[in-house]
Order: structure tokens, then C-alpha cells, then sequence
């Protein structure tokens, strides 16, 4: 049985914007596809990929940020945004895998509710293949992949007329101390941490790209077009 | 109805559901099979928790990342005779749609000296396969579950 396609688009070390930007155009892309079998050849939506290239504090649909907050934080010399994922308020930045899955779900065959688990499911295959047991995901309200009391992965997703945007943040060398200027996705008292602070060396996030990316096929069953190839 | 192991495999893709009895369980994943159809999965506030496929009639079991697969007290009683000729292309292939599914890691060799352990014993010990899921369900409290409805709700449009 042929597994569907879906386009690989790494995006490298951008501002948050851009990746924003690439978002909405491929759902702009996906929305006005019509029917839900694709013919062969056309992908299922595409795999969005990218490091931040600056602090940026964004909330979600439930909120998450006050006016003060906002401008405290900006004060710091951060960005700020609101999203329509779910979730409330957490930190992007340097260091941190973002991947956002653009997935048109009845392509793939997809309940919602499986693409946030194979989303979990990512993170913690990827902490596994990077040397760390006992990562698991944990259900809302604390949403995310968990070692211990730690976050290491926040999960924000958004699905409208069955394409998904938004995804996971996986710290693999993120600057920690971003996160003490808020409560972490609304969670007072619990920790973050990142592979580099789990496994006491830099794990960058050129490094985790590949055994991610196999992590993802093999959880979604499908296969990954690189940009560059034809159409 | 006496069965012999590969028709009970075969028999696997065939297989249509009805709802297995009640077990008051809580929803807790889904696996997507066949065609884009969901079946929820129960859950028990156990270690294991046996799960009902509505509209299907095999159950699943899982247990961190191993699923255990058997069929319900009303398929057993339905299945063909041993010896029954199937479609070849037919063969697994429910397992196959079943996107969680990674890889089937054990069949039960008891069967084969003892098929009618389907019919007597279809929940427990005449499980059909195991096989490793590569989506694994992971614990969820029983608070939890009206949460995560609510989770899925709101970031849906």
C-alpha cells in the first residue's frame, strides 16, 4: 500500500514570522484543494521546519498573556504574538526545534485527536533515539512531553476544515532562563528543560533534525519530499 | 466452531464489529483503520486497559506500547469453519489500515493445538496477535479524559 506524501520544507534559523507566514500559505494551499482523495502524486500537506532565530512569546486561542505581561516581556527584548493554536502562553527561541505540521488529516486518514498523540508520540521516540528514557506525554492540562516534572516539548496545535497547523516545540538548546518571565502554558511551579540540560551537553538542533525527521515517518507512515524535488 | 490459527489470521481483515460488552471504561485514544473510520479506544483505570472498537468486533488491549489483539463473544460465534477458503488479499489487511500498528511481534502458537480457546475464552487467553504500536498510548488518569475532549473541541474548528 502506497504511504501518503507529505513535503519536507526546512526552513533553518528565521524569525517565528516567517515560519507564520509559510504557514498560512500552505493552508491557503490545502483549503482550496477540493475532495478528500487526493490524486496520486499530490502531497498531504507539508512538514514545516524551522529554529527561531529570536525570543518570541506567543499565547494561544485561551489567552495566556495580560497587556502588562506583553509589555513586560517586550521590555526584555522579545516578541510577542498571539496565535489561534491551542494552549496558552509559552516561549519560542534559539535552540528550539519548532515543527509545524501543515496536514490535511483525511488525506492521511487521521482523527484529530491521533494527530496530537503522533505528535506526542515525535517527541518522545525523539528523546528515546537521543539516549532519553521515561520522556512521556501527559494529558491537558498539561499538554506536552514530560521527563519527570520537566517539560521538554510543548504541544500547540490548531485544526480548522481538517488541516492542522501549528505543532510542537522541542527544546534541544534553548535558553532556559526565557521561560522564568512566564508561567509556562499556565502551569505554576512546574519545570522546563531541554536535551542539552538532560543529557549535560550541547545538543543543537541541526543535530536532532535527522533522527526526528525519522521519527515522523515512521509514526505518520508516510514519506517526506524534499522542496528541491519536482513537484 | 473449530478454527485453526491461519483462518483466525485471516480472518483478522474480514472481521466486521459489534461493540463488546461493557466494560465502564473512558475513552482514551483513537486508531484510525481503514478507509479514515475511527474506533475509540476505552480505557480502564488499570494497568491494562481493554479497549472496545465500536462497530468492530476485535478488541484491543495495550499496555504502554504492545497492543493485544482477540476478537468479541459475537464474532467468535460467527466464524466460518476450519478449512474455509479466504481472499489472500485479504490477509491482515485490517492490521495494515490500522495506523497505530508498527509491527505484529506475536501470534498465539496455543491456538493452534487449541482453537476453540477463541470460542471459550475470546477476552482473555484466545487473543489473536500482539503487535507493537507506534503511536503509544500513554497513561491517562481518569480525571483526565473530560479534559482532553475538551483539549480536541477547542482547538478544532
Amino acid at each position: 500500500m502506497r504511504q501518503p506524501a507529505v513535503r519536507l520544507v526546512r526552513l533553518g534559523r528565521v524569525p517565528y514570522a516567517e515560519l507564520l507566514g509559510l504557514q498560512d500559505r500552505w493552508l491557503r494551499r490545502l483549503q482550496a484543494e477540493p475532495g478528500t482523495e487526493a490524486p496520486s502524486g499530490t502531497e498531504a500537506g507539508a512538514l514545516l521546519l524551522c529554529e527561531p532565530a529570536g525570543p518570541v512569546y506567543t499565547a494561544g486561542l485561551r489567552g495566556g498573556l495580560t497587556p502588562e505581561e506583553t509589555a513586560r516581556l517586550r521590555a526584555l527584548g522579545a516578541e510577542v504574538r498571539v496565535t489561534g493554536r491551542g494552549g496558552l502562553a509559552t516561549f519560542h527561541g534559539p535552540g528550539q526545534l519548532l515543527c509545524h505540521p501543515v496536514l490535511d488529516l483525511r488525506r492521511l486518514g487521521l482523527r484529530l485527536r491521533m494527530h496530537v498523540a503522533a505528535l506526542e508520540a515525535c517527541a518522545v521516540r525523539l528523546c528515546e533515539l537521543q539516549g532519553l528514557q521515561g520522556a512521556r506525554a501527559r494529558s491537558p492540562p498539561y499538554t506536552g512531553v514530560w521527563l519527570g516534572d520537566r517539560k521538554i516539548c510543548a504541544i500547540g496545535v490548531r485544526c480548522g476544515r481538517h488541516i492542522t497547523s501549528h505543532g510542537l516545540a522541542l527544546n534541544c538548546s534553548t535558553d532556559l532562563t526565557w521561560f522564568e518571565h512566564i508561567v509556562p502554558c499556565g502551569l505554576v511551579g512546574t519545570g522546563v528543560t531541554s536535551l542539552s540540560k538532560e543529557l549535560q551537553r550541547h545538543v543543537t538542533v541541526d543535530e536532532v533534525m535527522p533522527p526526528f525527521l525519522v521519527a515522523f515517518k515512521e509514526i505518520y507512515k508516510c514519506t517526506l519530499i524534499s522542496e528541491d524535488s519536482p513537484n | 466452531i473449530a478454527l485453526g490459527v491461519r483462518s483466525v489470521q485471516a480472518l483478522l481483515c474480514t472481521l466486521r464489529a459489534v461493540p463488546s460488552p461493557a466494560t465502564r471504561a473512558l475513552p482514551a485514544e483513537a486508531l484510525a483503520a481503514g478507509g479514515g473510520a475511527v474506533r475509540t479506544l476505552r480505557t480502564r483505570p488499570a494497568l491494562l486497559s481493554v479497549s472496545k472498537f465500536t462497530e468492530k468486533r476485535e478488541w484491543i488491549t495495550t499496555e504502554s506500547d504492545t497492543g493485544t489483539v482477540g476478537i468479541s463473544n459475537f464474532a467468535q460465534e460467527a466464524l466460518p469453519e476450519v478449512g474455509t477458503k479466504l481472499n489472500k488479499q485479504d490477509e491482515f489487511g485490517a492490521l495494515e489500515r490500522v495506523k497505530a500498528a508498527r509491527e505484529v511481534t506475536e501470534i498465539n502458537e496455543v491456538l493452534a493445538e487449541n482453537p476453540g480457546l477463541v470460542n471459550k475464552s475470546c477476552y482473555e487467553d484466545g487473543w489473536l496477535i500482539k503487535m507493537t504500536l507506534s503511536i503509544p498510548f500513554r497513561t491517562k488518569d481518569l480525571m483526565s479524559e473530560e479534559a482532553y475532549e475538551k483539549y480536541i473541541k477547542s482547538i478544532e474548528e
